[in-house]
């Protein structure tokens, strides 16, 4: 404790009231009220003289104040609760005379209880009768009123036979769209709202009666008989607002290598027939109108994702098109073609490419807004059923097995749309580039067949294509098969013996990577015959590393032998220049002795090899010719 | 590096900023009524009708629920916790659910509100209420339909008593239940965080759109406990 | 989560605490370990009151940042058979622990929690934290955790070795005395296995007195 402190002491101050102070200064309290002092005092102040009707307030009082003088007049009552018990005992005997009244009076045998005889009220017959009028006249005007409603509707369905009723059409219409009155006219609602979408456009029309309109159509008919009209009319008329009128949809097609940065405002060509019906009937208008805003919600989420995604080479976001790279030199444009709006007179200045657009992509985007409204409504339903609605399944699972902050960062991320439609037409590129690859190497190769099959199912960022190189007439002998899945933006070639090779788009990796499987394809096919043959193969190297360098892949070679030893082939392929075929045969025709060799013996040895005019060779097939060599070598 | 200057908040810090901030959904509001098997049907249809995604199926689910309770000091209200878990989807954690006194209020106040606490929990919750000192007051199984209406949560129920006898079997005893009543319970909730009074009103309006089907109010309970 | 071991890194005689701390980021930064951020793992004890009857019951709340979407409970009944209950829940599960309140009273003082830097290297995620209870040093907590592997007799020797190029011989050549009970070198890891060996050396720091 410190020397500077201040000792304090606190005391409650004093409740009970002072009965006396002694001459010394000493206080005497008076004793706190016990409990029961306490009850009893509180109790005392109770008046039941308060509850209860006036006669018996009177009789209560009289009899309290009785009572008060009689116990006053004997000093402080003996028992604090003698008055509360005496009032208490009045009110019994009070209640028991009631209660035996009210027993005997049932009976009906000596009480009876009787009503008093009331006065009744005196009967004015004429203000009876008057009231009486006065309320039959108005039920009977509101029966006259609508009575008289059905009798014009009535007449009228009769005067126009032609024209289908308003009230069906309205349930028609009802039946497809969601409608509600509002006041005085009839409004609905074409929005996506209800299906999940966010979107702030208003789709509200409004429905009216179609007027009587004696006027003969706008367009003259344009054939003989036009007496039948050749749009129905109908008795609605939908009124649709002005930013969703005419037809509108979203244009996705490739554009190569334009570095332009022009804003070409892409109209629909013919823009003037949406105008000219104005009486069109409802659902393809509805449709129509619904179909605007559908594309508008469709190319602003587009638009959005296109400003906040981080590209290495930004999308560019001009009026009503959205410019994507999608590859080096490959963009994808997105345009919105709203026909019916009031452009500023601008002629459409439609870009060459447009013709070719790309039907499978506009499909997809409009998948992907349909299933982003799907996600936004379709939440997972908690099981157990008292769980919160709102977390998806994977979340609920977070907590009680302790999921890791990568696996919940990855539960936040999501891919935008505008990625999924790029990726997609990466792939779709690559896809295009790859089938042109293997179609013109097919074509270009004649020797060995080269086959690809490409699968019935893909997704749309992975293809997977099969592809056979046999020679013709040879399949059983040597069949080499490669399975390549194109992915977005990169390929993926598997071979037979297991080897992974990753490609990138360039489509000139491809061409090299096939031929080399080609001649690989080439040497297999020979080994393999002259096994069939009867031939040995003596020597084979598939990544030979003599003769000229080769621009892509490596020469492969074989030395091959006849049956008898006496004829050997060599087999040289170079994924360049082709094959070379070079024979040599022991004992060597040439052989004369000279002054270092003398003997005979040594011509066993076997001679050069000389290379065979592969052109001239007869054969139908490189497999071929090398089959009728050996045949020819084998024989001789 | 950037990262090396962050210091990591403990939990509790978070969840008390998250408290402040009001974004943790821990107020249910909440109308119940009830309706007689017979008519059931057409109730169902009805909510198929209001209801969100009229494309998907009915959502069925069996649910088995335990209610323990523990005293707490100088024989105060004993606190309730419920806990929960799902027959039909095994691989879904169990939840342990407590909730606080209703307030009824006045006329002026549609739904029933109530604190309410939903934790998922791994499976050996019921060991660890047990061992915490936790009684197992009673134990019922629901099975029925569950309806979503933006953030309301409709459930349809019928409530089953548990056969003490064959709870040694495989199956638990649930594949013999009885009901308890003749009729299914109907519940309005929503859970939401505090002070989001106007979906009290949307409750209101959907509820009314149930009648005369089915009477969806607020229930005292004391006073069905006390009553008459 | 990949199998992790926890040790308790001898402060020596001559150092403090942060000086220990910063010997061991040095060497794990030798063998080119990358910092990654910080992590905290906290305990909370809850201690049952005189009302429940028989000796009290404990429970301990911990929280690790590695999981911020959980929270780990472990009730330790004393009685018969002492047996402890674990409960992997959501964060809310704090907020009933606080309802619980009058019921299972929070000791603040007890309240410990490691807190540190990671690092990592390779396949291995290294966490030097220093262990406090409420603002008291009591020690260092290496954590290292192989993450391709979730068997921990399959990968105990690669992780010794590896323990022992940086921390020394304070490593032994057995498996620490938590994988040798219930066969729990041969069993799948849980995280709440980490938080387990995180609540062992709490309680043994917890025994030690006050530096």
């Amino acid at each position: 404790m410190s020397a500077y402190s201040v000792n304090i002491s606190v005391e409650a101050p004093v409740e009970n009231q002072i009965q006396e102070i002694t001459y010394d200064g000493q206080e005497i309290y008076t004793p706190p009220l016990t409990m029961s002092e306490h009850l009893t005092k509180l109790a005392q102040k109770i008046d039941f003289a308060k509850c209860g009707p006036e006669e018996l307030n009177k009789e209560i009082t009289e009899i309290d104040k009785n009572e008060d003088e009689a116990e006053q007049s004997t000093a402080p009552p003996l028992w604090p609760w003698d008055s509360v018990r005496n009032k208490l005992r009045n009110a019994l005997t009070e209640v028991s005379v009631l209660a035996d009244v009210l027993s005997i009076a049932k009976d009906k045998h000596y009480m009876v209880l009787d009503p008093v005889p009331q006065e009744p009220p005196e009967l004015k017959p004429m203000v009876q009768v008057y009231a009486r009028k006065k309320a039959l006249a108005g039920a009977a005007s509101v029966l006259l009123s609508g009575a008289d409603r059905l009798k014009n509707l009535q007449a009228e369905a009769l005067r126009n036979r032609t024209t289908p009723d308003f009230h069906i059409e309205l349930l028609r219409l009802r039946q497809n769209f969601r409608l509600k009155k509002v006041s005085n006219s009839i409004v609905g609602d074409l929005s996506y709202r209800t299906a999940g979408s966010k979107f702030a456009q208003n789709g509200t029309f409004e429905v009216t009666k179609a007027e009587e309109d004696g006027d003969s159509p706008l367009s003259p008919p344009c054939s003989p008989n036009a007496s039948l009209s050749n749009k129905p009319t109908s008795a609605l008329r939908v009124t649709v607002p002005s930013e969703l009128q005419g037809v509108a949809f979203i244009k996705v097609f490739f554009q190569k290598d334009q570095d332009s940065l022009t804003a070409a405002q892409l109209n629909l060509p013919s823009s003037s027939t949406a105008n000219a019906i104005p009486d069109m009937y409802w659902q393809p208008k509805l449709e129509a109108a619904q179909n605007v805003l559908f594309c508008k919600e469709l190319f602003n989420q587009l638009a959005k994702d296109a400003v906040q995604l981080q590209s290495p080479i930004p999308h560019i976001v001009v009026g009503n098109q959205i410019i994507a790279s999608v590859l080096p030199g490959i963009q994808l444009v997105i345009g919105l073609c709203h026909s019916g709006v009031s452009t500023d007179g601008k002629t459409a200045v439609v870009p060459p490419s447009s013709n070719g657009h790309d039907h499978v992509l506009e499909h997809s985007l409009h998948q992907l807004l349909r299933e982003l409204h799907h996600k936004n409504t379709h939440h997972p339903f908690p099981h157990p059923s008292s769980g919160p609605i709102g977390p998806s399944k994977r979340r609920r699972l977070a907590g009680p097995c302790a999921a890791d902050r990568e696996e919940l960062m990855q539960m936040t991320q999501s891919e935008t749309m505008l990625e999924q439609v790029i990726k997609q037409a990466q792939h779709i590129n690559l896809r295009d580039r790859t089938l042109f690859v293997l179609d013109r190497l097919a074509k270009d190769i004649k020797d060995p067949l080269i086959t690809s099959h490409w699968n019935a199912l893909n997704s749309p960022t992975q293809s997977c294509v099969k592809i056979n190189i046999v020679a013709h007439m040879y399949d059983t002998i040597c069949r080499t098969s490669l399975l390549i899945h194109v992915n977005e933006t990169t390929l993926k070639c598997i071979t037979r013996d297991g080897r992974v090779i990753h490609m990138s788009y360039e489509s000139q990796e491809l061409r090299d990577f096939i031929m080399c499987q080609v001649y690989l394809h080439q040497m297999t096919a020979v080994q393999n015959l002259a096994k069939c043959m009867g031939w040995q193969c003596l020597a084979n190297s598939a990544q030979l590393g003599v003769g000229a360098v080769e621009p892509f892949g490596n020469a492969s070679s074989c030395v091959l032998a006849s049956p008898t030893g006496e004829r050997l082939i060599s087999v040289r392929c170079e994924p360049k220049s082709g094959v070379h075929v070079t024979i040599a045969q022991s004992p060597r025709k040439d052989f004369f002795p000279g002054q270092l060799v003398k003997e005979r013996k040594w011509e066993n040895l076997g001679g050069s090899f000389k290379e065979v005019r592969w052109d001239k060779m007869e054969g139908k097939n490189f497999l071929n010719k090398m089959e009728l060599l050996m045949a020819s070598l084998t024989s001789s | 590096m950037a990262m090396a200057q962050q210091t990591v908040n403990t939990a509790i810090d978070s969840l008390t900023a998250a408290l402040k901030s009001n974004i943790i959904p821990n107020q249910e509001y909440f109308l119940q009524g009830s309706i007689l098997d017979s008519s059931v049907e057409v109730l169902l249809h009805r909510l198929r009708g209001l209801c969100d995604n009229v494309d998907t199926n009915l959502e069925t689910f069996h649910d088995h629920e335990m209610c323990f309770s523990i005293r707490g000091p100088n024989n105060t209200q004993p606190l309730q916790l419920r806990v929960r878990r799902s027959l039909d989807h095994n691989g879904m954690p169990m939840q342990l659910r407590y909730i606080g006194q209703p307030e009824i209020g006045d006329k002026s106040r549609p739904t029933v509100l109530r604190n309410s606490i939903d934790i998922g929990t791994s499976n050996t919750v019921v060991e660890f209420l047990t061992e915490l000192g936790c009684r197992k007051d009673f134990e019922y199984s629901a099975k029925g339909y569950m309806f979503r209406k933006g953030r309301m949560k409709i459930t349809v129920f019928k409530v089953f008593k548990i056969d003490e006898t064959r709870k040694m079997m495989s199956s638990g005893g649930f594949d013999a239940l009885s009901p308890l009543t003749h009729s299914y319970l109907v519940e309005l909730s929503v859970l939401a965080p505090s002070g989001q009074d106007a979906i009290a009103d949307d409750m209101r309006c959907f509820a009314e759109q149930l009648r005369p089907l089915v009477q969806l109010e607020k229930i005292d309970y004391k006073r069905l406990v006390h009553g008459p | 989560m990949g199998v992790t071991i926890l040790l308790s890194y001898p402060v020596p005689e001559n150092k403090t605490g942060p000086q220990t701390v910063d010997l061991l980021i040095k060497r794990i930064g030798a063998l080119g370990a990358v910092q990654s951020g910080q992590f905290l793992v906290d305990c909370e004890t809850f201690s049952s009151g005189p009302t429940m009857g028989g000796p009290p019951r404990t429970v301990h709340v911990l929280h690790n940042s590695e999981q911020p979407a959980a929270v780990f409970a472990l009730l330790e009944s004393p009685g018969p058979p002492p047996k402890t209950v674990p409960l992997v829940a959501d964060g809310l599960f704090d907020l009933l622990m606080l309802k619980m309140s009058s019921i299972y009273a929070s000791k603040k003082q007890t309240r410990m929690e490691a807190r540190g830097t990671r690092f990592e290297i390779a396949d291995f995620l290294v966490k030097i934290g220093t262990v406090t209870m409420s603002s008291n040093f009591k020690g260092v907590l290496v954590e290292v955790e192989y993450r391709p592997c979730f068997i921990a007799g399959n990968c105990w020797e690669l992780m010794r070795e590896f323990m022992q190029s940086f921390l020394g011989s304070v490593v032994q050549n057995t498996p620490p005395p938590y994988f040798q009970v219930h066969n729990r070198l041969n069993d799948v890891y849980q995280p709440l296995d980490t938080i387990q060996q995180y609540l062992d050396h709490f309680a043994s720091y917890r025994k030690v007195a006050g530096l």
